[in-house]
């Protein structure tokens, strides 16, 4: 078997409880390189608990993550990143007191690849700046930027720490439809450059719009796998969406 | 477009300015004891330059990294004691100075390495159980005197601008550190960690280690000052060098002068070393409850600090022309 083979994330049997609710169950699935994998589910499927046990905010009571063969469940956040692996924020974690590019820096400096010099990181900043579209706007302070550059912000920094493996938590809630689009059109740019994508959205044209892989979520354990064409035809998830008679009817 | 070039060079003369400064400061300070000969001046100036290391080096922590700590007594006691003992045994002030400043550091460590497991108030809070725990202990320790206190017994002549260019060097270090780690990826790093921890992590930052480090460097400097003082003193006590007021004393200059900036600490450290004596002579019951007042003042209407409502104050200014 070549490395390309072996998933960039594989997830086996990942479960969490909080006191006796299982609020994920048994969930496997595995991520391969150079897609947008996508998780949907209604309220409380436990999609906000899966994106934080991949991303080391949150131990599991059971199962493993692996990263290219290598195990990471329960890693640190910080050794995360070092190992490829950035996050974004659902509700946006701007450093308030410093400027845009500073705010970058940062994940210049101590990402995967970490630079030492402040000028060197800078730079570095300042391309990822340009690659979101936030290089106008480098030197104001971070707090005055609106929703939707706070967003892209947010997915800077986690560019800059230069990640194979990109975990993207709800980086279109709270947008317009147009500033949606062209989150979605990063996204896809982000993807054709060489990285993977996962991907946790509440609005699913978003998800369906642009994930090449989708899993569906239900009271915390996998209900459906697979391409959106395919998701969106599966009776389970339009259930689980719409209700019994509904499905019925189709 | 006439506007920015206009203040361009502007700019760039405060900036050789601000660069010209500390060495301008030094130089000054230096020569200063030699056109004014008064011992008390000097003694003054002396404690000044001691207070300023202290508050430098608790900014490093509480100001960058955002750390507030009501024990920097003990490093500044740990590296006293460290002094004096080595001193008596025999060994040459300088190396006890390191010593102190070394010892200090592994106290820090010592403290850290359960503390920073806490968070906010919660760490402020074990900082202040460990400092009285080491004072008691202090005050019990039988082989440094206990209550009683220490003194140091130095064979050479006493020669006052020796201690002071001693204090002059130890604070003008404390203020490149600061310079240096303000300008760097290191001092980048404590800032992210001062305003998200969470999310300075998430872009790959170790916080605990960096506020180890944090710590374990300004305990240094603490310890060193520490040991300068007891060199001058000749005599140290737990109730002094360990007692509480001097964690207060520490952490209140940074907070007079402005809390995470480079001058802010050196600003706050003049300002309090020069008004200290005055106010413990004039308030000896109340001096302590003065502080308590002063940085409720602060916090409430200016936590930037003197510098703080300085920059303020130019900013209108500039607005106004």
């Amino acid at each position: 078997m070549t490395t390309a083979n072996i998933p960039i994330l594989e997830v086996q049997k990942l479960t969490k409880y909080f006191g006796g609710l299982a609020a994920v169950k048994d969930v496997s699935f595995e991520v391969r390189a150079g897609q947008i994998f996508g998780f949907i589910g209604p309220n409380g499927a436990g999609k906000t608990t899966l994106f934080s046990m991949i991303a080391g905010a949150v131990r599991p009571s059971a199962g493993k993550i692996r990263s290219r063969g290598v195990e990471i469940t329960g890693v640190s956040p910080f050794r995360l990143v070092k190992a490829g692996i950035a996050r974004t924020h659902q509700i946006v974690r701007p450093f308030r007191e410093m400027t845009v590019l500073e705010n970058v820096q940062v994940a210049a400096h101590f990402g995967r690849k970490p630079v030492r010099s402040p000028s060197a990181a800078k730079e570095r900043a300042m391309q990822v700046l340009v690659s979101v579209g936030l290089d106008a706007l480098a030197d104001n302070p971070a707090s005055i930027l609106s929703v939707g550059n706070q967003k892209r912000l947010e997915i800077a920094r986690a560019l800059a720490t230069t990640p194979d493996l990109l975990l993207c938590d709800e980086i279109c809630g709270g947008l317009t439809h147009s500033e949606t689009a062209a989150m979605l059109q990063l996204l896809r740019r982000i993807r054709d450059g060489g990285m993977t994508v996962m991907y946790v959205e509440h609005d699913v044209k978003a998800i369906t719009a642009v994930c090449d892989r989708i899993l569906v979520l239900n009271y915390g354990r996998k209900l459906a796998e697979g391409t959106p064409d395919h998701i969106q035809n599966d009776p389970a998830v339009i259930e689980a969406y719409l209700g019994t008679k509904a499905a019925g009817r189709s | 477009m006439s506007a920015t070039s206009a203040t361009l060079p502007a700019r760039r003369m405060a900036g050789w300015a601000m660069t010209a400064l500390p060495w301008i400061l030094l130089a000054i300070l230096a020569i200063l004891p030699l056109l004014v000969p008064s011992p008390n001046f000097t003694r003054l100036l002396f404690m000044t330059f001691l207070w300023t290391t202290t508050s430098i080096a608790w900014n490093l922590l509480g100001g960058f990294a955002g750390q507030v700590s009501f024990g920097f007594a003990v490093f500044y006691g740990a590296g006293a004691y460290t002094t004096a003992l080595l001193m008596n045994a025999g060994v040459n002030p300088l190396f006890a100075f390191l010593a102190a400043g070394l010892t200090a550091a592994l106290v820090s460590l010592i403290v850290g390495l359960p503390a920073f497991r806490l968070r906010g108030p919660y760490f402020a809070i074990a900082t202040i159980g460990i400092s009285e725990a080491v004072r008691v202990v202090m005050t019990n320790l039988s082989f440094t005197g206990g209550a009683s206190g220490y003194r140091i017994l130095e064979h050479r002549p006493f020669r006052q601008l020796e201690h002071y260019y001693t204090a002059l060097l130890l604070a003008a270090i404390a203020f490149a550190i600061s310079w240096k780690i303000a300008h760097s990826k290191f001092g980048l790093g404590l800032k992210a960690i001062r305003q998200d921890e969470d999310a300075a992590a998430d872009l790959g930052v170790n916080p605990y280690t960096y506020k180890l480090a944090a710590h374990a460097l300004a305990a240094a400097l603490t310890g060193m000052a520490g040991g300068v003082f007891a060199r001058y003193a000749a005599f140290i006590h737990p109730g002094g060098v360990f007692g509480f007021h001097t964690s207060v004393h520490i952490l209140l200059m940074p907070v007079i002068g402005g809390i995470g900036t480079v001058w802010g600490p050196v600003l706050g450290g003049f300002v309090f070393g020069i008004v200290e004596e005055e106010i413990v002579a004039s308030f000896p019951e109340i001096h302590l409850l003065l502080y308590g007042l002063l940085l409720i003042v602060i916090i409430l209407f200016e936590p930037g600090g003197i510098l703080g409502g300085l920059r303020k104050l130019v900013r209108r200014f500039r607005d106004h022309r």
